[in-house]
């Protein structure tokens, strides 16, 4: 048995009575398979949305008429691979009953009870009308409408109607031909009204929607994340760049360019000018061994060149990994 | 790349949240809509209590009345104050006390439903339904239109138009309308049979392409039935059966197919086959 702690991506065989260790920085990458979980979540969230739009109305809008009929029309998303499609219909009192499918075809239908079977036949969206007396009852002089809704829907009340119970909250109101539109959410509701001529002229005046900040909120929110997470991104990337480019970088920014150098020294040798040359060239600074390696010089050489321009205040050195790193002096101009 | 996932999961996850959220932030338009609603509600309860018991209101809807009217008043304050929530708590409220007071008003006459409406509202009734016969009509008509056979059906359509203006004065000297009706939705429907003839072609050529792609698919599926050894009465049947759509397909018997594939849905329900195209 090994006593070496290793990470499972070193991937060393282990014998039959190995002991597994796993970071916990790498569980996740162990584990899951990352690229598999993002490729499932990607493909559940495009298909929410489809399997949520599908047989449910994306658009429902009744009218009631001062009889207290009420027409209704309604578009509805269809699987079109499918060859009918059973809608279930507001009451049992059905009139005027009209689908239309694809390229504006008129589709057949077969309604039972509060049931209507459309012959859709690879129609995606067909859009249906048809006239109900089974939504508004009446009392005395009490108008009621009653609908469970499967969607959010609109509601056109009759000319002179005064609403004078109602059990949810609506979402908007406007008015179309001095005719009160409300749109609902989704459930039960139910509404009392009342015909008056009192109100001829005092119908509720129209209210401009607010415009709802929420899905704009979510969208800012969104942007803020990705904005959040390429930020992230780059700067990992640049953290993982070459240590030497990132130096490499701020330096030139700040070093003088190389004919400044010769002309602040003119007394330099040729080849120190060569070495200062090369150094400027690998971003400013440059390791001895390197040096070394580039012009071909002996180590005692090439470390009394180092230390005379280490004098000419040219460069500077420091340690790294055991190893003299030449820099060229970032404030040169204002030392001469 | 460990991060870059965990920020792609973050995104999905609060990408398939996010419509959900926006959802119940729908009901969160205008509130002020409902302070006028509710004010109007008031008004109107008011107009009708006076009409009903003048000065002698009963105790108890009295006490309801005032219980909606301060709720109006705590819905004005409760928008002034910009406490939605509040609002929301207060129009239902409102409206809840100004429904019961409507339906203990109207609770002496009989709750009826629209088709038993027939003596005092019948003009009324039959304006309304000249008005959504004349919709429907127009919806046919734009139909029409876009298949360009509107010149064949052009007659039809304006003697609806002129019966329906005819039945609307007649409606106004009150005379019987019951046969004009009748004529009425008779022409309607002939035109709806006209629509469908004359884009049958069209129409046929869509049903029978989609016809023949579904029987392919259900063939295969009722082979591999056969292959896994299902009921194998029952694939015989669904094999005649398919054969029998292939070849009313072949005659353009469109109508016939679709009977014949009814039969079929019974038959492969029965083997346990489920066909979707794909």
């Amino acid at each position: 048995m090994t006593s070496l702690i290793e990470p499972i991506q070193s991937k060393n065989p282990l014998g039959d009575d190995g002991i597994l260790f796993v970071r916990n920085g790498s569980m996740f990458d162990t584990m899951v398979k990352t690229p598999l979980l993002v490729a499932s979540m990607i493909i559940v969230a495009a298909l929410l949305p489809i399997q949520s739009s599908f047989s449910s109305p994306r658009d429902l809008n009744l009218i009631i008429y001062p009889d207290g009929t009420t027409h209704v029309s309604m578009e509805i998303d269809i699987d079109p691979s499918l060859t009918d499609y059973e809608l279930n219909l507001f009451g049992k009192t059905i009139d005027n009953f009209v689908v239309i499918g694809d390229e504006e075809f008129l589709l057949d239908v077969n309604i039972i009870d509060d049931s209507a079977l459309i012959q859709t036949f690879g129609s995606s969206v067909i859009s249906v009308e048809y006239d109900i007396y089974d939504l508004v009852s009446k009392q005395g002089k009490l108008w009621t409408f009653s609908l469970d809704s499967p969607t959010d829907f609109t509601l056109l009340l009759p000319i002179n109607s005064a609403i004078v119970g109602m059990s949810n909250l609506p979402i908007n109101m406007k008015l179309v031909d001095e005719q009160n539109q409300i749109s609902l959410s989704s459930g039960k509701t139910e509404i009392d009204y009342f015909f008056s001529t009192s109100i001829v002229n005092n119908p509720v005046s129209e209210i401009k929607p607010e415009i709802d900040y929420f899905p704009y909120l979510i969208i800012i929110i969104t942007i803020l994340f990705i904005s959040f997470g390429i930020i992230i991104f780059v700067r990992n990337k640049q953290k993982n760049l070459n240590p030497k480019e990132s130096i490499q970088k701020s330096q030139k920014i700040l070093i003088l360019d190389i004919e400044t150098i010769f002309t602040l020294k003119p007394n330099l040798r040729e080849d120190d000018k060569e070495f200062v040359k090369f150094i400027f060239n690998n971003g400013g600074e440059a390791l001895e061994s390197e040096l070394r390696k580039k012009f071909l010089q002996p180590r005692t050489t090439m470390w009394r060149a180092v230390k005379r321009l280490e004098r000419e205040g040219i460069i500077e050195i420091e340690k790294k990994d055991l190893q003299n790193l030449v820099k060229l002096r970032k404030n040169m101009e204002q030392e001469q | 790349m460990k991060k870059v996932a965990l920020f792609a999961i973050t995104i999905l996850l609060f990408g398939t949240i996010s419509p959900s959220l926006a959802n119940h932030a729908y009901g969160q338009n205008d509130p002020s809509i409902l302070l006028r609603i509710a004010v109007q509600a008031d008004q109107q309860i008011v107009n009708q209590l006076n009409f009903k018991y003048g000065n002698q209101i009963p105790n108890n809807i009295e006490i309801l009345y005032q219980k909606g009217h301060l709720s109006v008043q705590s819905l004005n304050e409760s928008l002034s104050n910009d406490d939605i929530e509040k609002a929301k708590q207060d129009f239902l409220l409102a409206m809840n006390s100004f429904m019961q007071i409507s339906r203990t008003i109207s609770q002496s006459s009989e709750k009826i439903t629209m088709t038993a409406i027939e003596s005092d509202e019948s003009d009324k009734k039959i304006s309304n339904e000249l008005d959504r016969l004349e919709k429907s009509v127009k919806m046919l008509e734009i139909i029409s239109k876009k298949h360009n056979e509107i010149i064949q059906n052009q007659d039809k359509f304006d003697k609806v138009y002129s019966l329906i203006k005819e039945m609307r004065n007649q409606i106004v000297t009150g005379e019987n309308l019951i046969n004009n009706i009748i004529e009425l939705r008779v022409l309607i429907d002939s035109i709806k049979n006209d629509i469908r003839e004359s884009v049958a072609e069209k129409q046929s050529n869509n049903l029978k392409r989609f016809f023949e792609k579904l029987i392919d698919k259900i063939d295969q599926k009722v082979m591999e039935a056969k292959v896994l050894g299902r009921d194998e009465i029952e694939i015989t049947k669904a094999n005649d059966l398919i054969f029998e759509i292939r070849e009313l397909l072949s005659q353009n018997e469109i109508t016939k197919a679709k009977t014949v594939y009814s039969e079929l849905k019974i038959v492969l329900q029965n083997i346990g086959i489920s066909v979707k195209i794909t």
